[in-house]
């Protein structure tokens, strides 16, 4: 049956446009619950012996969704009209559902209400539309009813005063979330529950110690429509906020409208926004303007993670820009930046936090609701008002908490718990905080996933050997060079002596594209996590341990499926040809860099292994001091190794991580392998080739180096890498450790490597400043990453043996793949620094110790040093 | 965005392989030899047949066969937003060819030398699909005007999104970027004549998309000849039989 | 037009004279009215009117646009007339455009009125927002279906039908509005603006045959025509244009006689009109 829905839309052309959509009706729509006897139960997903079936309110699902992701709540009907709103108003949100009603442990069931030909509610005359969605709820509990006839309660849901009593005066069930919750007798759900806004206003000021006289402490936010309008005319300005993270009081709103970024003090100022929203800043009154504090200076360049980014991705760093040169003829060195408030929000970035609560004396008498203030680990949010019933419990935990809502009543936004992670202090506690703030998928495997692995004990079979796309390369003497105790091996080497004096070289790699196939959910998830994060007590990997460990890891005398690069390459280590196939090899060693180290060092050793590893060894110095000559950067970074227990799993021994001859020759072949690969796969797929490219840093970010430099008197060449390598090379000092303390600094001021999809940018852009190549990719380790995966499958379509997949054709969706793996290895790197920073914080924790150090930065409230023995 | 919930309904409430409801009559034009109007869900189109006439203009004349002209304009109010120029752009003008090499092929042009036969299709509205009720319509009008053709000429757009088949596409749908194939076929005697389509789309998915505006061509056939049958009883009820 | 021999030309005006037209109607006699209204959901109002034979579609969209600087209080009508090529073969191309033209503008001069905007049958104070800045823009598009004589008078009562259909947004307009700057409108979705169409003037064209002028003439008999005058009139009664069309020259005492007889016939023609659009707006109403 047609029905038509009418409704105006206004176009951003100011004109008006009446939008006529058709609206069928059917009658072939189900219920979902097994025991109707009147419907097809092949959809159902109702449980048969459920005794209440819920029907849900838009607000109870946008507000309570951490409460309906407990799996106490069960037996739930969506309707599509409560969906759509959800859609409408929050995406996030919306997605959360959208997996829990695909979940098919949890029971919840979609019902199209809107195309139900019985449940479907024409717009009355002079209603609103909320008033017809509600109605629209209650028509669709109301046929659930006498469709169930009695088999099943059904209990609609809503906090909404309106709709509770016109539900049940017309007959259905009507309860509000906190008394359902209450009902079911489970005192822990209750903490999930949120509090409704109006409540925030008798709440007591927990940090005011005055009786609550409701102050309004912040400006209310502006409409949109006058945000807009304002923001039109240029008295408004839309930026996203980041706040220091040093100072939280302060932030940053970087806007286009003015070339320089806009600085928000005090928490008057910055009127409720968070980090990471959009919001709309007016700027105060010229004389307003604070002045540049010299701390705020400090604090900008001491970025203590090298976490500069790309000028022109998404979220820049704070960095100091050169514009503001706004008082011209002021002798005055400090100027001011311009400052502003916040008056509206345009986009809020609310997700959850890890941190604990502040210590509060514990309210006399268990059992009651108690108010505290969360606090989050990231310096950048400020403290959370949750009310809960476990308090004591809670205390010294760190927990998870979500925000609600913000009133312009309350000092603090308000928030609710979410769960617990474990104890403060304790190691696992914080290592999965260190997880957890940096988005990082520690969960096991679903079976899904590990459905797609091939059964165990794989070999290769003979269909892999007969297939002519592989080349049999068992015959050769291949080994792999790994830090000891390295189980995920991905790359091996062969170096063989032709007849001819020329060398040919190969680098296999491990042929994980042959397990992990495109769209699986194997894939899928791999995608998603995108590297493989080197935590310092464990590895959280990005395949299963199966394939990483033993079915792609290329150990020694066994054999197995790689995809090989083979050069032939003079005495002088120039190459002459190069060839890629996909290979069947066995490796008949698995050295670690102090063993192959030792073979190559030990004279009397000429076996012929040792003998191809000292052949390899000459041909990388060559290709080494090659790059160096172009320009390629060494820069020294504060590796740390440390010695960890195996049983208690604390670390025993922090050292340095020591580079020796071999790590830099397999390096190098490595560098050479993703070099070849990526001028293969450019030349074939110009448009959608995932490479990898260095932004050359600019002047500002050298600036902080060359200051320090020149306060030694060191003055340093940065017009190009090979001009900065060399003024590196060059920086000694009386001090032994001067060379790789700047080397260490000049590390800190590189902008972040990054990938990116070749069909984005023009080819002088490929480039890669730190490795001075015009062209470069990862190809070497897809077991631990995943833009290795990416480009075997390109190198594979390249050689014209795999068709490649539909995905590479949409632009758009590579970028946002590149885009992913970019934030994945961010984060992964972030994560590592922050687990070295916390197991450093437990080694010293138990052994003070007094050591020598140098002083590298001064600031105004104290100064950094450097620890060589630590490095760090 | 979303064109196939997971509930398996589209934006209107269809399933992936439903058409739009369609509605046709015939006769609307009074003056003209033949004329029918056909509705695909909010898409609307009259066509009137002049025809077989006398050429009007000497130097088109063909003297083997009847010649077929067609014109194909969009009333002011079809769409959305107001359109200024309704004939003469290229849109219109590539419409107006492709419907008359459609019609031309399944008319029997060489019963009527020298004469000829002016289709003109007009849009009331336009909600997606105009192509195909263009056509639709132009059968029903030549069938109305009496004039001899080989089969029925139906035509049905499908399309492919959230990787799924979907048919007759509305002009939400229609604008979202995805493949469009429209697909013009002789019923009787199983034949394409009319076979375009937009954007990219890999071959094994095509042969599918392709199939089901097949599907669809069958049905609109079937309404076509129902009522064209209903058509006929009218006019022999009318006659007195 | 129309191709007629001798035999039939003398028919046609034999039968006027004799006051007993060929389809059996008397000189002063309409052909069956009938009026849809909404046929086109996608503009703001739409009516179909069929006159006999005639057949024609009216639309009116309504867009917000900025009033002319000499009449800021008053919103802004557009008139415009398209001869669908189904109507006729020889509309093809840019065939019909002469008489497109010709129909436009002659509506115009009947509904609008003046340059000046004086005198306009559709009152467009109604249709302004925020004075001088912001006011509707009413287009309204006509489409001639099928031609069987008397366009105008089909044309006319189509665009009154279709703006008694219409319902225009109520619009809220954002306060703070600074200078000559565009202020923000919200549009609101539920309430309507319903146009008040009792003054909109009706069209009746008068056509001279021979000696005798006739009402609702067809295709056939307009290709026997003299001459012809079109006068629109009024509810009050109050002729709100005359255009007269044809070569031959009238008698000023005619025309005046002329003018009496219209009015006669209007008030008949105006009740029929409104009685039809309101059947069919209830029509509408119910479904």
């Amino acid at each position: 049956m047609l029905h038509s829905k009418t409704f105006v839309k206004k176009t951003r052309g100011g004109k008006v446009n009446k939008q006529v959509r058709e609206h069928y009706l059917r009658d072939d729509i189900y219920c979902g619950a097994p025991i109707c006897k009147l419907c097809d139960s092949s959809a159902a997903r109702l449980s048969p012996s459920a005794s209440t079936i819920l029907l849900l309110d838009t607000n109870v699902v946008l507000n309570q969704i951490d409460l309906l992701e407990n799996p106490a709540i069960d037996d739930v009907v969506m309707l599509s009209v409560v969906l759509d709103e959800v859609k409408n108003k929050n995406m996030g949100v919306y997605n959360r559902v959208r997996a829990l009603c695909s979940n098919s442990l949890r029971r919840f069931f979609v019902f199209a209400n809107e195309h139900h030909k019985d449940t479907f509610v024409k717009e009355m005359a002079k209603e609103s539309k909320n008033d017809r969605n509600d109605r629209a709820i209650r028509v669709a509990a109301q046929w659930y009813q006498s469709h169930l006839g009695g088999a099943a309660r059904i209990l609609l849901i809503t906090n909404d005063k309106e709709n509770k009593r016109k539900a049940i005066a017309e007959g259905i069930s009507a309860e509000t979330i906190e008394s359902y919750v209450k009902s079911l007798d489970r005192p822990d759900l209750l903490d999930l529950v949120v509090q409704p806004s109006s409540e925030d206003v008798e709440m007591e000021e927990v940090e005011d110690l005055r009786p609550s006289k409701r102050k309004v402490i912040y400006t209310e936010h502006k409409p949109m429509s006058e945000i807009t309008s304002g923001l039109h005319r240029g008295i408004y300005h839309q930026g996203k906020l980041r706040v220091n993270r040093y100072n939280p009081f302060e932030a940053y709103v970087g806007s286009e409208s003015i070339g320089d970024e806009i600085i928000i003090y005090g928490r008057t100022n910055m009127n409720r926004a968070f980090d990471g929203d959009i919001v709309a800043v007016e700027l105060l009154p010229q004389d307003q303007w604070h002045e540049e504090k010299s701390l705020s200076i400090a604090d900008e360049e001491d970025e203590e993670e090298d976490v500069h980014l790309v000028p022109s991705s998404a979220d820049d760093a704070p960095r100091t820009t050169n514009l503001v040169q706004g008082c011209s003829g002021d002798t005055n060195a400090v100027s001011s930046r311009p400052s502003g408030c916040v008056v509206g929000i345009i986009k809020r970035n609310w997700h959850s936090y890890c941190g604990s609560l502040e210590p509060m004396p514990l309210p006399a008498g268990s059992g009651g609701t108690a108010h505290a203030l969360f606090v989050s680990k990231d310096r950048r949010i400020p403290k959370i008002r949750i009310h809960t019933r476990q308090l004591e419990n809670l205390l010294d935990k760190r927990i998870i908490v979500a925000v609600d809502s913000w009133d312009r009543l309350s000092r603090y936004p308000s928030g609710h718990y979410v769960r617990t992670i474990g104890e403060i202090g304790d190691r696992d506690t914080e290592s999965e905080v260190v997880l957890i703030e940096n988005d990082i998928n520690s969960r096991p495997f679903s079976s899904q996933v590990l459905a797609c692995l091939p059964p165990l004990p794989w070999s290769v079979s003979s269909e892999d050997l007969a297939n002519p796309v592989r080349q049999d390369l068992r015959d050769l003497r291949v080994f792999s060079v790994d830090p000891p105790g390295c189980k995920d091996i991905d790359d091996a080497l062969h170096c063989t002596a032709l007849p001819s004096g020329n060398f040919e070289v190969g680098v296999h790699i491990a042929d994980v594209t042959n397990f992990v196939h495109p769209g699986s959910p194997l894939d899928d998830e791999a995608s998603q996590r995108g590297t493989s994060v080197y935590l310092v007590e464990r590895r959280i990997d990005m395949l299963p341990k199966p394939l990483t460990e033993d079915i792609c890891s290329l150990r020694s005398d066994v054999e197995r499926l790689a995809f090989s690069v083979i050069w032939e390459m003079t005495p002088e280590a120039d190459i002459i040809s190069t060839r890629y196939t996909k290979s069947v090899i066995k490796s008949c060693a698995a050295l670690s860099y102090i063993e192959a180290q030792a073979r190559m060092d030990d004279s009397r050793l000429m076996d012929p292994l040792t003998t191809d590893l000292r052949n390899m060894n000459v041909l990388a110095k060559k290709m080494r001091s090659r790059r160096i000559e172009r320009g390629a950067l060494t820069l020294a970074s504060a590796e740390v190794k440390f010695q960890i227990d195996t049983e208690t799993h604390d670390p025993l021994d922090i050292g340095m991580y020591q580079i020796r001859e071999a790590n830099q020759m397999v390096e190098e072949f490595m560098l050479a392998a993703n070099v070849s690969v990526a001028d293969k796969i450019l030349k074939h797929f110009s448009l959608c080739s995932l490479l990898r490219r260095h932004p050359s840093p600019t002047r500002e970010m050298l600036e902080p180096l060359l200051r320090t430099a020149a306060a030694v008197g060191l003055n340093l060449d940065v017009s190009s890498s090979k001009a900065l390598a060399e003024s590196l090379d060059r920086a000694v000092g009386d001090d032994p450790y001067f060379n790789k303390l700047i080397r260490i600094l000049a590390t800190r001021c590189m902008t972040q490597a990054v990938y990116f999809c070749s069909g984005d940018l023009s080819p002088p852009e490929y480039h890669h400043y730190g490795l001075a190549a015009p062209l470069y990719t990862h190809f070497t380790s897809p077991i631990r990453r995943y833009a290795d995966v990416i480009v075997h499958r390109l190198l594979s379509a390249s050689l014209g043996i795999y068709k490649l997949p539909s995905i590479f054709q949409d632009r758009s969706q590579l970028t946002s793949i590149a885009d992913n793996l970019n934030y994945r290895h961010r984060n992964a790197q972030m994560a590592s620094r922050a687990s070295v920073e916390l197991h450093t914080l437990i080694y010293f924790r138990k052994r003070p110790t007094d050591t020598e150090a140098r002083v590298v930065k001064i600031r105004s409230n104290g100064f950094i040093v450097f620890v060589p023995k630590y490095v760090f | 965005m979303e064109f196939v919930s997971p509930e398996g309904l589209r934006l209107d409430g269809r399933r992936p392989m439903e058409m739009r409801q369609i509605r046709a009559e015939i006769g609307a034009v009074a003056k003209a030899d033949g004329s029918a109007v056909f509705e695909m869900g909010n898409t609307k189109v009259i066509a009137a047949v002049y025809g077989p006439r006398e050429v009007q203009n000497r130097t088109q004349q063909i003297n083997d066969q009847a010649l077929v002209r067609c014109e194909y304009s969009m009333a002011n109010f079809s769409t959305g937003d107001r359109m200024r120029k309704p004939k003469g752009d290229r849109r219109s003008t590539e419409i107006s060819l492709v419907i008359r090499q459609t019609m031309e092929a399944c008319i029997l042009t060489h019963l009527m030398p020298r004469s000829q036969i002016d289709i003109f299709v007009q849009v009331l509205q336009a909600d997606g699909g105009t192509r195909s009720a263009c056509i639709n319509a132009a059968t029903l009008a030549l069938a109305d005007a009496g004039i001899p053709m080989r089969d029925l000429v139906t035509s049905c757009s499908s399309g492919y999104l959230n990787s799924t088949p979907l048919l007759d596409l509305n002009y939400v749908e229609d604008s979202a970027g995805g493949p469009d194939v429209t697909v013009g076929f002789l019923p009787k005697v199983d034949k394409v004549t009319l076979l375009q389509m937009d954007s990219k789309l890999p071959i094994d998915i095509f042969e599918n998309v392709m199939q089901l505006a097949i599907e669809g061509c069958k049905a609109i056939a079937n309404y076509i000849r129902e009522i064209m049958l209903e058509n006929t009883k009218q006019l022999e009820y009318r006659r007195g039989i | 037009m129309v191709g007629l021999s001798l035999g039939e030309e003398h028919f046609i005006q034999g039968g006027i004279a004799q006051d007993l037209r060929s389809d059996g109607r008397k000189r002063l006699t309409y052909r069956p009215i009938y009026v849809e209204t909404g046929v086109i959901p996608q503009a703001n109002g739409s009516a179909r009117v069929m006159l006999g034979k005639t057949d024609v579609v009216s639309s009116v969209k309504a867009e917000l646009g900025k009033p002319s600087s000499l009449q800021p209080d008053k919103g802004k009508v557009a008139i415009h007339v398209d001869c669908s090529t189904t109507a006729a073969p020889m509309f093809e191309g840019r065939g019909g455009e002469e008489l497109s033209t010709e129909l436009s503008v002659a509506l115009q001069h009947c509904l609008l009125g003046a340059k000046s905007g004086a005198g306009a049958g559709i009152d467009l104070s109604s249709l302004i927002v925020v004075e001088g800045k912001i006011c509707w823009d009413l287009y309204i598009d006509c489409l001639v279906v099928c031609l069987d004589g008397n366009l105008l008078d089909a044309l006319g009562a189509a665009i009154k039908a279709a703006l008694s259909n219409t319902g225009i947004p109520r619009v809220h307009v954002a306060a703070g509005a600074l200078g000559d700057e565009q202020p923000e409108v919200d549009i609101s979705e539920e309430e309507f603006l319903q146009f008040d169409t009792s003054d909109i003037p009706v069209i009746v064209t008068l056509t001279k045959v021979g000696r005798h002028y006739i009402v609702d003439a067809t295709s056939e008999e307009e290709s026997q025509m003299s001459s012809a005058v079109s006068i629109s009139v009024n509810r009050k009664g109050h002729i709100c244009g005359l255009i007269k069309r044809g070569g031959a020259g009238l008698d000023p005492g005619i025309i005046l006689d002329m003018m009496s007889v219209v009015k006669h016939v209007s008030e008949q023609l105006i009740n029929k009109l409104d009685s039809e659009i309101a059947a069919s707006e209830a029509g509408a109403e119910e479904s």
